[in-house]
């Protein structure tokens, strides 16, 4: 979060003072990665950029408080994310080649960034595992930092329909993390 | 049953639930976990490895997550130098609002012309007369058989149902008609209404301009009502009865067309207007024909 200087951060980000924006991109890009990467993992980068080509076509008419301009932010992902569902549908399917499933290290590759980046990789891809509403509901509310409500707008459902799907979103990562004695949770650890 | 047949604390004890759910969990502590504020001794039992879980799902970002920024500023660049190029209110908004409004009054103008003309059956004077002006060039560069005096007028109804029955669509205007009917004097604007939609639909107007040939023949009310009654659908069977076809080939007759013969591509034009004199709002004039040029 960025708190208490948002408003003045999002009028300059608006007038089209780089600095400003920086800040917004930096605090929302990598939730925006990953919840591309859990609801759809083989466009999330792209769909990142088109989000952001929207934010910043849309970003001088917006009018609101931090909590709601991420939630007009990840309002857009969805809209975006909707839109690469139905270009995959249309589009023939292509078999992936494993070497396109491994993402590229960083260029300094620290062994610390590696353990991180590969615990929340982990992590995303244990909650990628869920049905697909109670997936995109924790990530809504865990990563994007959304509350109840703005995750019910963005998704187009009743506020008590949210908390079920990630009541029982939780339900299931605690099962699976105990059946499968928790090699996944281990290796996140 | 006597006290001394079981021990009552033993009896208390027996579980009224067969298992207690180990991963029950109550809507409070739910929140909490997802907001990532429950500390590790009050996570409930089996969600130690969730909230862990969770927290590596909100993770600080790596390098490789913020990668990008430079596109995303160079984004962010473009958009801003567009912004400032164009000038407030001159922009998309302002010219669409000033396009709408410009389309709303001239249809609402056209529409209220046309229903004038619907109701009177004449078009108001000024627009009428500013048509006359207009057709009157259009009238010196096509040679409008019905509109030439001199010219020898061929059947209305004849013709129109012929055109249509052979797919002719419009009749080419000045050519020379193939058409034996009888003649009839009146039925020049008639003819001359159904050329004009044969070929273009903008000169419907020249009905107006026909109108005197009609009345210096015979009279205003002659001329309307006998391109009323010449109508093929039926309506009117006074031009069939005073034109009979002659040529024995479909040509002239006066029956019912097709009833789709108005709608068809390339015989459409056999059905002549029903008032000729003001323009039919719905089928051509003013009221269609300038929307469309907008």
């Amino acid at each position: 979060m960025i708190g208490p200087g948002f408003p003045a951060l999002l009028t300059a980000a608006a007038g089209g003072d780089e600095d400003a924006f920086g800040v917004l991109w930096h605090d929302l890009q990598p939730r925006l990665l990953r919840y591309f990467k859990v609801i759809t993992p083989e466009a999330a980068e792209d769909l990142a950029s088109e989000t952001w080509l929207a934010v910043i076509r849309g970003i001088g008419r917006f009018q609101g408080d931090e909590a709601a301009f991420r939630a007009w932010v990840f309002t857009i992902a969805r809209h975006k994310a909707r839109d690469g569902w139905r270009r995959a549908a249309r589009r023939p399917v292509e078999e992936l080649q494993a070497t396109s499933l491994t993402e590229p290290s960083a260029p300094d590759d620290p062994a610390a960034t590696v353990l991180e980046a590969a615990s929340t990789r982990e992590a995303l891809a244990l909650i990628a595992t869920l049905p697909a509403g109670q997936a995109e509901a924790i990530v809504l509310r865990v990563v994007a930092g959304l509350e109840v409500n703005q995750v019910a707008e963005i998704m187009d459902k009743r506020p008590n329909t949210i908390r079920v799907l990630t009541h029982r979103g939780l339900r299931r990562l605690a099962e699976q993390l105990r059946t499968d004695q928790g090699p996944r949770a281990r290796r996140a650890v | 049953m006597g006290a001394d047949d079981a021990w009552s604390a033993e009896i208390r004890r027996l579980p009224l639930t067969p298992d207690p759910d180990p991963l029950a969990l109550d809507d409070d502590l739910a929140e909490r976990l997802l907001d990532g504020d429950l500390p590790p001794d009050q996570t409930p039992p089996g969600y130690a490895a969730v909230a862990t879980l969770l927290a590596a799902a909100a993770a600080p970002p790596s390098p490789a997550e913020l990668d990008g920024q430079e596109a995303a500023l160079a984004e962010l660049r473009a958009a801003t130098r567009a912004r400032r190029a164009i000038p407030w209110g001159t922009g998309r908004p302002g010219r669409r609002r000033r396009v709408g409004l410009l389309v709303a009054v001239a249809v609402c103008a056209l529409s209220a012309t046309g229903i004038a003309a619907a109701t009177t059956g004449t078009l108001p004077d000024p627009i009428r007369d500013t048509a006359r002006r207009i057709f009157a060039t259009v009238d010196d560069a096509i040679p409008m058989p019905s509109a030439l005096p001199g010219q020898q007028p061929t059947p209305s109804t004849g013709d129109a149902v012929g055109a249509a029955s052979e797919g002719e669509g419009a009749t080419p205007v000045g050519e020379p008609e193939a058409t034996a009917g009888t003649a009839a004097v009146n039925d020049g604007p008639c003819r001359a209404s159904k050329v004009h939609m044969g070929a273009d639909r903008n000169k419907k107007l020249n009905a107006g301009t026909s109108q005197a040939p009609v009345d210096a023949a015979s009279g205003a009310d002659n001329g309307t009502s006998q391109c009323q009654n010449s109508r093929p659908d039926g309506t009117g069977g006074n031009g069939q009865e005073q034109h009979p076809p002659s040529d024995g080939h479909g040509r002239g007759q006066g029956g019912e067309p097709p009833p789709d013969a108005g709608s068809k591509p390339g015989q459409g034009q056999a059905k002549p207007p029903p008032n000729t004199v003001g323009g039919n709002p719905e089928k051509g004039g003013p009221p269609e024909t300038g929307p469309r040029r907008l």
